[in-house]
């Protein structure tokens, strides 16, 4: 009984002695996982474009369940691509906003003049200040970084 | 008004000033020669004043209000609380404004001679004491804080005066009330344990609640602590974010900031990119991941299970191929692939087996793929290959429309483009 039991548990651990879970394998097993699901699907006749997007989505998406709740972006992003999954199944356009206290530009003038353009890069950057804004940009930044290597890496490992 | 005090300790995350500590030790230093017939219960004056060397080289210019204030009560309890009402005011202003001319050294002395009498009056301080003359000579926020001061003085005295320790206040500004506390009839060891080891930078007896030690000359008042609290943590967050970024050569912040935001501008497009170019490679990339596994799997049996759009290609080939050859053509170079016959097929991937490098970085094409190639030349050898073979199409079973997959991927990465006798394409 504990054999079955271990054999079930066996099949979702990872066969590699020196595993340790940090972010970046995180990362890669997840984008992998919806890189797969989007070939799987394949056989329906996609254009590049939605492809693109689709791509892209997963890209996001597996930054963003990578860092889970622990910042502000990834969690501005979470709720954007299920927002923007309701949309495409449901075709509703009417999306319930949460009411937020949002200080509008204006009224930070202490902030630098590009601040409010950072505000617009980085998800979920409206509504914070300045200097949890900084901090956010920092590790979205990180996460973009590791991303783009991961996904530059399997296009090499693809192409060649 | 002491909620703004209460905002400004929240917002700041409950930092609270000790350089009143310095202007107090300042003003102590000055006080022993006209305060010494009070030194018996104030022993930590002359500890204070003692231990505070530099006072003197300090500029007064930037000195605590809020020290000032409980300077000021310190004066008004000293003097007592039966001093005429009309008096204090007069005497505390003159004290104020001989300080702020003369700076630390004697002006408070000086108007503080007047009153010399035991601070037993402390608790009997009225909370309204020089509310008014607070906001006379010193029209500044800091008129605020006196009223949290004493608001402070109201909550705070009847029970904890009397405390050894530092009470923990939750106030913005504590430096003022709690030497001034001290000073107000609290056991002298217990009370000299707070400017001392604020002073010394918070040593075993600091208090609970984190204390910003403010450099010497500058204002210590809760707005000018949180703000600068707040700037320096900007800072050290744009130090690190000046790490990330590669271009950090900028000493500027605003070009910093320029900087960040190209950076990572630039990180989302590469991912745009990088999603659309894999695109290229999504119809090569199906084929060549199931042949790769069938090929790890299978050993030597050549090419053992093909995939279902391979066939699906295959098929679709064959069919064209019936109709128009052209179309055939065309339909392969929609997908990226080309015919070519098995010759040159061998004979392009033994050549773009050995230059690796030069293959890779010009498209990216050639060389594991001429591997794969050659792999499944290898391994793979058919012997209905002959009958077909004036058809220029690998007839090796499944694994025809992969060579001719690799192959041609490899041809077009080298710029190959005349394969054929009849129709060439690629």
């Amino acid at each position: 009984m504990d054999q079955f039991m271990d054999r079930k548990n066996y099949t979702h651990r990872n066969p590699n002695p020196n595993y340790t879970p940090n972010y970046n394998s995180m990362q890669s097993l997840r984008f992998i996982q919806a890189l797969a699901r989007i070939n799987r699907a394949a056989p329906k006749p996609t254009t590049p474009s939605r492809r693109t997007k689709q791509i892209r989505r997963a890209a996001y998406a597996s930054m963003a369940y990578t860092s889970g709740s622990r910042h502000n972006w990834s969690r501005a992003l979470l709720i954007r691509l299920r927002q923007r999954q309701r949309l495409r199944s449901l075709r509703l356009l009417t999306v319930r906003r949460r009411v937020r206290i949002v200080t509008p530009a204006m009224s930070r003038p202490e902030e630098p003049a590009r601040a409010e353009t950072l505000r617009r890069l980085v998800p979920g950057g409206k509504s914070m200040e300045y200097c949890n804004l900084l901090e956010e940009t920092a590790d979205y930044m990180q996460c973009l970084r590791s991303q783009v290597q991961l996904m530059q890496s399997l296009v090499d490992a693809f192409s060649s | 008004m002491s909620a703004s005090l209460n905002g400004n300790s929240a917002s700041s995350g409950g930092p609270t000033g000790t350089g009143g500590d310095d202007f107090f030790d300042q003003m102590l230093s000055s006080l022993p020669s006209t305060w010494a017939d009070l030194a018996t219960p104030k022993s930590p004056w002359d500890m204070t004043g003692a231990t505070n060397p530099a006072g003197s080289g300090e500029d007064c210019g930037g000195y605590d209000e809020s020290a000032l204030l409980a300077s000021r009560l310190r004066q008004h309890q000293i003097s007592g609380s039966g001093s005429p009402a009309g008096a204090k005011p007069m005497m505390l202003h003159q004290m104020l404004m001989s300080s702020a001319g003369r700076g630390p050294g004697g002006g408070a002395g000086g108007g503080g001679g007047g009153g010399a009498n035991d601070p037993s009056g402390f608790f009997a301080l009225p909370l309204s004491l020089g509310r008014d003359d607070v906001e006379g000579p010193f029209k500044s926020p800091n008129g605020t804080g006196a009223e949290g001061l004493f608001n402070g003085y109201g909550g705070g005295l009847p029970g904890a005066a009397q405390a050894n320790s530092q009470p923990p206040f939750h106030h913005a500004q504590q430096g003022a009330p709690m030497p001034a506390q001290n000073f107000g009839g609290a056991p002298p060891s217990g009370g000299a344990q707070a400017p001392v080891a604020a002073a010394s930078g918070g040593g075993a007896s600091a208090p609970p609640r984190q204390r910003v030690r403010a450099r010497r000359g500058q204002a210590t008042d809760p707005h000018s602590i949180a703000e600068r609290l707040r700037r320096e943590r900007i800072a050290e967050r744009m130090k690190a974010l000046q790490e990330l970024v590669p271009n950090a050569n900028k000493t500027d912040k605003a070009s910093m900031l320029d900087e960040i935001i190209d950076y990572v501008k630039f990180l989302q497009l590469q991912v745009k990119v990088l999603s659309m170019s894999r695109l290229g490679g999504a119809a090569a990339v199906a084929p060549l991941v199931a042949n790769m596994s069938s090929e790890g799997q299978g050993g030597s049996n050549g090419a053992g299970g093909s995939d279902s759009s391979l066939t699906v290609t295959e098929q679709q080939v064959a069919k064209l191929m019936e109709e128009d050859m052209g179309s055939a053509m065309q339909y392969l170079q929609g997908k990226g692939l080309c015919l070519m016959p098995i010759s040159l097929a061998s004979a392009i991937s033994s050549a773009t087996c050995h230059p690796r490098p030069s293959v890779s970085h010009l498209a990216g094409g050639g060389g594991s793929a001429a591997a794969i190639a050659q792999h499944l030349i290898q391994s793979g050898p058919n012997p209905q290959a002959q009958p077909n073979n004036n058809n220029h199409v690998n007839p090796d079973g499944p694994s025809s429309p992969n060579l001719s997959v690799l192959t041609a991927q490899s041809a077009m990465a080298n710029g190959n483009a005349d394969s054929h006798k009849d129709s060439s394409s690629a």
